[in-house]
């Protein structure tokens, strides 16, 4: 029976963060904490594998105080437990240090069979992870996943390219990271989210994760962040005379040189 | 030896990481090393600036099967920072080359500038909502977006072609690779289009959209939603973060609410044209022009008028 891991951010929903407009400063104070999009889906693969096949699913999360609230989410989407790790750290962690915890918690924990990640993730989109943490592991990767089957130990993969499909198979341990086209994630139903109730979370000490202080000082900081705002003109036309609308649309684009 | 480093595997992208290499090789006082699997790119970098070239000859050629190698001899040579060109393969090329290094990596960098003895990076964050400047301590990695920069001009002498047998990490066997048909359609090079959203009620509704593009001799885009979830349109056609990205003389947004996601793959287009039925869609703040109104009696007014 296949044993997998699921890596997943808890991160702020960036429909929520508001530009000011007078400092381009980012607003995030009343951002809610989503699990991010693409990791949603590979969550959803990870449980359709097993709820095929058989196996279980383990989902490991790092972030600040703020990853506890994801537990619920996540268990009600499959997976059999989480675990969890809130640290302060987290707050300034770049994908270097997220691969370094992430690593340690999966070889403290595993070995697993498959390690799938999403693409990237929702707020910083580094898509780094899956990748960094195969190196870190010494395990094969596979990256942009579009489509997997698992049989054994032998893992069978479309990876969707810029330009390509490419199919590849590989033998496990491997590391994956999926597209948001590999499914469609889940929305849990009442039964599955009463049912997440019951299963196990364990918070992970990162202290006992055997890191040294320099594995988890970030490589790259972020200096600066504002807003980005396009300059345009907003000229919009609300009559309730949807001719009259359109007349003014066509004038305007005609005076662009769009016609 | 310290260098910057320059891969891609795609011959025309390695040619545009020269550019950015160029100065911070300037910065750096360094040499430039370009490496490349391809035996004609290996020829042309030599020619635009890179010190040295280091082709490498392996069984196996894909990128990913060259990292161990590549990343061995990153670390070798001790590289002060490494560009690697942004494609989805070298974007994996460039996390575990990274990780090899110990290194940082500043993913789609826009700009990159030697400051205070760091890599200086600008990018974008929250899928295009903000943007953020990244300090990377070296040795750094960066990725960079296909046609972020011009390739340089030839450089006064040629630089050295060295080539490196190298042992291919086959752990993951490609048994094929099938293009990708997009259906004789670019729309990233279209100058103008159409694009719907989740306004359709359904597929057949798609019509009216397609009977403005014609108008307008424009080509038909999408969201995310139409292509993924619904299968309205080829995933080609879909703009976004993770889809296409595209700078038409005109982008009209029908019946989409503008969220970010979208937006970023369409912000740099000239004009955007907005019709939404809600006034409040973020897609009018996007816009220089819009119609607050009902796309299914909006579109067919707006054919008919463009068509006289």
């Amino acid at each position: 029976m296949p044993k997998l891991l699921v890596c997943y951010k808890w991160a702020l929903d960036e429909q929520d963060i508001k530009i000011n407009r007078d400092d381009l400063s980012l607003d995030a104070s009343r951002a809610k904490g989503k699990i991010s999009d693409f990791d949603r889906n590979a969550i959803e693969e990870a449980s359709l594998i097993v709820e095929k096949q058989g196996g279980t699913v383990d989902a490991l999360s790092y972030g600040t105080a703020s990853v506890k609230q994801s537990i619920k989410d996540a268990l009600s989407r499959g997976p059999n437990k989480v675990m969890w790790i809130g640290d302060g750290s987290a707050e300034i962690a770049d994908a270097f240090v997220i691969a370094n915890v992430l690593a340690a918690a999966a070889r403290k924990f595993g070995p697993y069979d498959v390690i799938l990640c999403g693409e990237g993730s929702s707020d910083m989109f580094y898509q780094q992870t899956a990748p960094r943490l195969a190196q870190l592991l010494g395990l094969p990767c596979v990256s942009f996943v579009q489509k997997m089957t698992l049989e054994g130990e032998v893992l069978t993969a479309t990876r969707k390219l810029s330009d390509c499909l490419e199919q590849v198979s590989v033998k496990g341990p491997v590391v994956v990271s999926v597209l948001s086209e590999i499914n469609k994630p889940r929305i849990p139903t009442l039964k599955q989210v009463l049912g997440a109730a019951k299963k196990p979370n364990a918070e992970i000490k990162i202290a006992d994760l055997g890191l040294t202080p320099e594995q988890l000082t970030p490589k790259a900081v972020r200096k600066s962040a504002k807003g980005f705002v396009m300059s345009r003109k907003n000229v919009i036309y609300k009559e309730s005379d949807a001719a009259a609308n359109v007349a003014k649309l066509v004038a305007s684009l005609a005076a662009e040189g769009l016609r | 030896m310290a260098g910057v480093f320059v891969f891609s595997e795609d011959g025309a992208l390695a040619q545009q990481l020269l550019t950015p290499a160029l100065e911070l090789k300037k910065a750096l006082g360094q040499q430039l090393v370009a490496v490349t699997a391809d035996e004609d790119t290996a020829k042309k970098l030599a020619t635009l600036g890179a010190d040295l070239v280091v082709l490498l000859r392996a069984e196996q050629k894909t990128p990913e099967a060259l990292v161990p190698e590549f990343g061995d001899l990153c670390a070798r040579e001790n590289a002060s920072v490494v560009l690697v060109g942004g494609t989805l393969r070298g974007k994996h090329v460039a996390a575990q080359v990274a990780a090899r290094l110990q290194a940082g990596l500043a993913t789609d960098a826009k700009t990159l500038q030697i400051a205070g003895g760091k890599l200086l990076c600008t990018r974008i964050l929250y899928a295009g909502l903000g943007i953020c400047e990244e300090e990377v301590e070296l040795p750094a990695v960066a990725t960079i977006p296909p046609r972020t920069f011009l390739a340089p001009a030839a450089a006064a002498s040629a630089g050295k072609v060295e080539t490196l047998d190298v042992k291919a990490d086959t752990r993951v066997a490609v048994a094929s690779t099938t293009p990708i048909s997009t259906e004789g359609v670019d729309i990233s090079a279209a100058s103008k289009l159409v694009s719907v959203g989740r306004g359709f009620r359904k597929q057949e509704d798609l019509n009216l959209a397609q009977e403005l593009a014609g108008s307008l001799k424009a080509e038909l885009a999408c969201t995310r939603g139409i292509a993924e979830d619904e299968h309205w349109l080829p995933l080609a056609r879909y703009v976004g973060i993770s889809g296409q990205t595209v700078k038409p003389e005109i982008y009209l947004a029908v019946g989409l609410s503008g969220q970010v996601q979208h937006m970023v793959g369409c912000r740099e287009s000239k004009v955007i044209v907005a019709v939404n039925n809600d006034e409040r869609a973020p897609i009018f703040e996007a816009a220089d022009y819009g119609i607050v109104g009902n796309l299914y009696e909006v579109l067919p007014l707006l054919t008919a008028a463009l068509k006289n």
